[in-house]
This record gives C-alpha cells, sequence and structure tokens, in this order.
C-alpha cells in the first residue's frame, strides 16, 4: 500500500487507527486533528472540548501537551518523547526547565495561587513540555512551529530578529501586566472598583495607539520597502556576478579559439543559450536532475548538446509542455537521434526541433534543408540510424515517418499518445 | 524597383554597426536612433517605410515607439528585432503593431527578405513567433469567450494553425504552399489573417497567457 502525500482527513464516524498528530491542518501540534481522524469526528469539535476542558484546572492543557510529547507526528516513526530519551543533552534541557519552571512557581508562591489557581501545576508541566516540543521535535516540525511563532502576535515580529530582542521586550511586558494586574486586585479587583481606572486607563492608551499610529505604520512600510529593495539588490547582484564570470570565461575561450570560426560560433551560441535561461526562464537553468525534466526540458537538453557538439544551430520551438514519463523519453531519445543524424549527415549548419504537446498526443519534427536522401537507396549505415528511431518510437506505441527528397532535405516526424490519455 | 526607406531603432551600437553592414547594400538606410525619444522624433519626421526596432531598450522599449508613432504615422510598417526570449515582450510588441519579429542571430539575406516583406505589406512570422502564437490561443481557446466580441477572433482556423505548424516546423512560405498545396498568395493571407486575429483579438488570456504559462 502507498501512502498518501498528506496525513489523512477525518471521515465523520469511521475511527482510524493509529492516531497519529495531523500534519495536514496543524495549529499548534497538530493534536486536535489528528484526535478528530482517531475518532472520526470534526476537528471543530474537538478543538472546543479540548479548550474548554483547559478550564477545568487545566485539564485540556495536560492532555494537549501530552498527547504532543507522546504521539508520533504523520509521517514520523518516532515521537517527541522518543526522541528526547534517545538523546543525553536534550534530557537534561528538559530536566532544567523542569527544575527551572518549578523554582519560579515555588517563589511566586501565594502569588501563583490566586493568579493562576490550582491550574498552576498543569502549567508548570505545560511550560516543561513546551521545552520538550522545542528541543525534541524533527525539523519539518520545527519549521511548523516557527511559522506559528512568528504569525503569533507577541512572539511573531521580534522572534525573526532574534531571542535578546524577544527577552528585551518580553519580560519587562510580563512584569508590568503583572504589576498592573496585582495594582488593580488590591484596589478591590478588575471589576470592582477599579473598572472605571481600567476604562481610563484602556481610552488613554488608545487614544495614544490612534494618534501614533501613522508614524509607526510609516516605519514598518519604510522597513518592508527596504527589505525589499535589498532582496531585489541582492538578486540583481547575483545575476551580474554569474552573467560576468561566465561571459568572461567565455570570452577568453573565443580569444583562444580565434582561428576557429567554427570554434568561436560554437562557444558563442552557448553561451548566449545559457545567458536566455537565465534572463527567462531561471527556473530551468537550475533544474539540473534530468530524471524529472519535463517534455520542454528535454528539448532544450537535445539543442545545446547537438549545437556545442556538432557547431550547428538548433531553431527549437516548443508549444506546450508535459511532464516525463517513458513514452515521453523514447520520443525525446529519437528526437536526440534524429537532429544528431541531421547534423552530421545534412550538409547545412541549421535545423529546426518543433516540439508540441496537445491534449491527447505529443509531436516533434526535426527538419533540415539539406542534401537529403533517397529513401530506397541509402546506405547502410543511415538506413540503420533511420530504423532505429522508428523503432524506437513505434516500441512505445507511437509513430514515425522520415521524408526525405534529395536536394531539398530531411523531416523526421513522430508523434506519441500521451501516457493516461486514452486516443 | 526602389530600395525601401529603412529606419533602425537600437541602443547598442555594436548591434546597429553589424546590421548597418548586412544590409546597407541592399535597403536604404535614412537614419538610426539609439533611444526612445529620438527615436519617436526622427522617424515622424522622416516617415520611413519600415523601422527595424529593438524591443528591449530603457524607457519604455519598441512598445512605446510603436505606440507613439503608430497613431501619427500608420504608414510607417515595423519589424520587430530582438534577442529576447520572453513570449510576452514578443506578443505584446506584435499587438501593438509590429508586421513580424525576428531574432537578432537572423542570416544577413534573410534579414533583408523580411524587410522587403514588411515593406510589401507582408507578415514576417519567425518559427519561434509562431509558435508563441500557437501557444497563445491554444490557452486561451479553453473557456468560455466574453460576450459583444466576434468569436471568430478568438479561435485560429484549422487552416491557420496548419500554416502556423508549418512555420514553427522550419517551412518557409513557398515550402509551405507546396506542403499544403495551395498558392503562395494564400500562405500569406493566412498569416496577415493570425496578424489581424493577434491584434484586435481582445481575450485577456492573450496577454496574460505568458504568465500564466509560467504557472502550469
Amino acid at each position: 500500500m502507498t501512502s498518501p502525500l498528506t496525513s489523512p482527513a477525518p471521515v465523520i464516524g469511521v475511527p482510524q487507527r493509529p492516531m497519529t498528530r495531523s500534519t495536514r491542518n496543524a495549529v499548534l501540534g497538530g493534536v486536535c486533528a489528528g484526535l478528530a481522524v482517531r475518532l472520526g469526528v470534526r476537528e471543530q469539535v474537538v478543538r472546543i472540548i479540548v479548550s474548554l476542558s483547559v478550564l477545568f484546572f487545566g485539564a485540556g492543557l495536560l492532555i494537549y501537551m501530552g498527547a504532543w510529547v507522546w504521539v508520533p507526528r504523520w509521517g514520523e516513526d518516532r515521537s517527541v518523547a522518543q526522541r528526547l530519551v534517545g538523546s543525553r543533552r536534550e534530557s537534561h534541557i528538559i530536566l532544567l526547565a523542569f527544575l527551572g519552571a518549578l523554582v519560579a512557581l515555588l517563589a511566586l508562591g501565594d502569588f501563583a495561587k490566586h493568579w493562576s489557581g490550582v491550574a498552576s501545576w498543569p502549567l508548570l508541566l505545560g511550560v516543561v513540555a513546551v521545552v520538550a516540543v522545542w528541543f525534541g521535535s524533527s525539523r519539518d516540525e520545527r519549521n511548523h512551529l516557527q511559522d506559528v511563532v512568528n504569525a503569533t502576535p507577541i512572539l511573531g515580529a521580534s522572534s525573526a530578529r532574534g531571542w535578546r530582542a524577544l527577552a528585551w521586550r518580553f519580560v519587562p511586558g510580563i512584569v508590568l501586566l503583572v504589576i498592573g494586574l496585582e495594582t488593580l486586585r488590591q484596589l478591590g479587583g478588575v471589576w470592582g472598583g477599579a473598572f472605571h481606572a481600567v476604562v481610563g486607563a484602556g481610552a488613554l492608551a488608545l487614544g495614544a495607539a490612534i494618534l501614533l499610529a501613522p508614524w509607526w505604520l510609516d516605519s514598518v512600510r519604510d522597513l518592508s520597502r527596504e527589505r525589499r529593495e535589498r532582496v531585489r539588490v541582492e538578486e540583481r547582484a547575483k545575476l551580474v556576478a554569474h552573467v560576468h564570470d561566465s561571459v568572461l570565461q567565455t570570452l577568453t575561450l573565443i580569444e583562444k579559439a580565434a582561428h576557429s570560426p567554427t570554434d568561436v560560433v560554437r562557444l558563442a551560441r552557448a553561451q548566449e543559450r545559457e545567458l536566455r535561461h537565465w534572463l527567462f526562464a531561471p527556473e530551468h537553468a537550475q533544474s539540473r536532475d534530468d530524471s524529472h525534466d519535463s517534455f520542454a526540458q528535454q528539448l532544450r537538453g537535445i539543442e545545446s548538446d547537438v549545437e556545442s557538439a556538432y557547431g550547428v544551430t538548433v531553431e527549437l520551438v516548443i508549444v506546450g509542455d508535459c511532464p516525463g514519463d517513458t513514452r515521453i523519453a523514447a520520443l525525446t531519445a529519437a528526437t536526440r537521434e534524429a537532429a544528431i543524424n541531421a547534423a552530421k549527415w545534412s550538409q547545412v549548419s541549421h535545423l529546426s526541433i518543433y516540439g508540441e504537446v496537445e491534449p491527447t498526443s505529443v509531436s516533434v519534427f526535426v527538419r533540415d534543408t539539406g542534401v537529403g536522401f533517397d529513401l530506397d537507396h541509402v546506405a547502410e549505415d543511415r538506413h540503420g540510424i533511420t530504423q532505429s528511431i522508428v523503432g524506437r518510437v513505434s516500441a512505445h506505441g507511437g509513430r514515425a515517418d522520415v521524408r526525405s527528397i534529395p536536394g531539398q532535405g530531411t523531416e523526421v516526424r513522430m508523434s506519441m499518445s500521451r501516457s493516461g490519455v486514452s486516443v | 524597383m526602389t530600395q525601401p526607406r529603412v529606419f533602425l531603432v537600437d541602443d547598442h551600437e555594436l548591434i546597429r554597426s553589424g546590421i548597418r553592414t548586412e544590409i546597407s547594400r541592399d535597403v536604404d538606410i535614412i537614419g538610426e536612433a539609439d533611444e526612445v525619444e529620438a527615436a519617436i522624433e526622427l522617424i515622424l519626421e522622416r516617415l520611413p517605410d519600415v523601422v527595424l526596432l529593438d524591443v528591449h531598450m530603457p524607457h519604455g522599449g519598441g512598445l512605446a515607439v510603436l505606440c507613439a508613432v503608430g497613431e501619427r504615422a500608420p504608414s510607417v510598417r515595423f519589424l520587430a528585432l530582438s534577442v529576447s526570449d520572453a513570449a510576452a515582450d514578443v506578443i505584446s510588441v506584435v499587438r501593438a503593431g509590429a508586421r513580424g519579429y525576428v531574432t537578432k542571430n537572423i542570416l544577413g539575406p534573410d534579414l533583408v527578405d523580411a524587410i522587403y516583406r514588411v515593406h510589401d505589406g507582408d507578415v514576417v512570422f519567425s518559427p519561434r513567433l509562431a509558435g508563441f502564437v500557437l501557444d497563445a490561443f491554444s490557452l486561451s481557446s479553453s473557456g468560455p469567450a466574453p460576450s459583444g466580441i466576434d468569436p471568430d477572433l478568438d479561435q485560429l482556423t484549422p487552416r491557420e494553425r496548419q500554416v502556423l505548424r508549418l512555420i514553427a516546423r522550419g517551412y518557409i512560405y513557398r515550402d509551405i504552399a507546396r506542403e499544403l498545396d495551395i498558392s503562395t498568395k494564400t500562405v500569406e493571407s493566412h498569416v496577415s489573417s493570425v496578424l489581424r486575429k493577434l491584434q484586435l483579438s481582445t481575450r485577456h488570456q492573450l496577454s496574460n497567457w505568458a504568465s500564466e504559462r509560467r504557472l502550469v
């Protein structure tokens, strides 16, 4: 059985085993989404129940963090806990986090009790679990978490700039919040005498924010514009560096090859092609993995190979594109033979390759306007090549024929129905 | 037969001098310009028969020249000359009124031939342009036609498609005529009709097609 690329969606009423943490619709650890799949219920239902259960002395928090640590993520074979147990350094960090949180809780003493009530113990364990998750998660999951952190209002922007900046803002902010809450409580409770004070303070803060907003937005906008500029400049610098480097090398080679016109043309063509790909189809220039090349990419490869090997000009025109498979591979292999054949025998320095992808079929035409040959009276070696082109294509259910008129040129026409399409 | 009066627009001196040496024996070069503003002014002043126009230039490129001159001097014909592989640029120049598109590595005699053709009111389609156009129309033919537009403008006839395919395969007009058993004049009229469709079709797909194509 092959596994799907993304973790499964819940099928209502059908529980699925085993439980995994979802990667498809994960807010934090994918626990709720995973639980929904396991139980066969809607994700929202699980989310609401878990959120509500947090109110019961933090039970929901414990369940959530417990599942995060013990249940493996979808597509991974080990859970966070298993990963941590395997590493001595990481388990020490968890122990330290636990002790640190414990000391903090005891030091805050009473305060913690009336502030967060009975929930302080689950909270402590929750903090430890968060640390555990951070250190024990796989790289993939860490990326996901980093995204979550970046999208969080308070943690967001600063985490991108480093933890030091976050601490500078976070620690004073939390301390002030706690002091504020504490003062209000002593004034007679948030909803008691302090209510007016809160409303007043809120209005004041809001007013100030509205007044300062334009200035703040401007500075944010400036920053992002600056960032965009910088990216653009960097991109251009990269391009210029590449262009300069390869063009300079080619120029040197051309100087050395000045006595041989064929070599000069070949070098210039190769450089031109490379630059074109860089400027107009950067995504193609960067792919070097032949096995996943699309039809168009394979033809471009043939263009450059034939041009540099035989010093001819190939006029390549492609209409449409499709992913490569075994039939496309057979078609392009035959195209390569036909092009090499034309380059070797036609006695002209120019040949055309036209590839077209249609809804049901793919065709390639290789044409030269050279000497041509009489199909009935060909030299044995040429005949063999022609046979092998036709053979390759028809072995995969395609059609190929060669038309040649002595003195007027040769054209090889090949077409192949596309895989998975019935003609 | 009098030589056509040709005006050269290209921001690279090297390219201009190269083109000059290749075509100066067969055509009458009446001026050249290396930037958009000067080109517009001089073309309007001298009214050449054919303008050889570089697609890529600073300050708006060939498109700016085409738009500025096209309205005020409709008799001037343009042949776009470019090293560009960017389909969107080429299509937009042709839509703006250029009568053809050739790449700069075209050989001297072929370029002269193309200039004469444009001068005679014909259209010059290079294989690459034919490929771009086939691509554009094959994409735009999917999806419903917007109302109020002649639906014929949005589709190529099977014959036009055949002609374009043959151009893309490297056939010259004479070969196409022989292959399809029609006259060279008929081939020319098919190509002109394709050009007209390309320029008049208002399907947004045609203009946006190049960007869509990258996503495919």
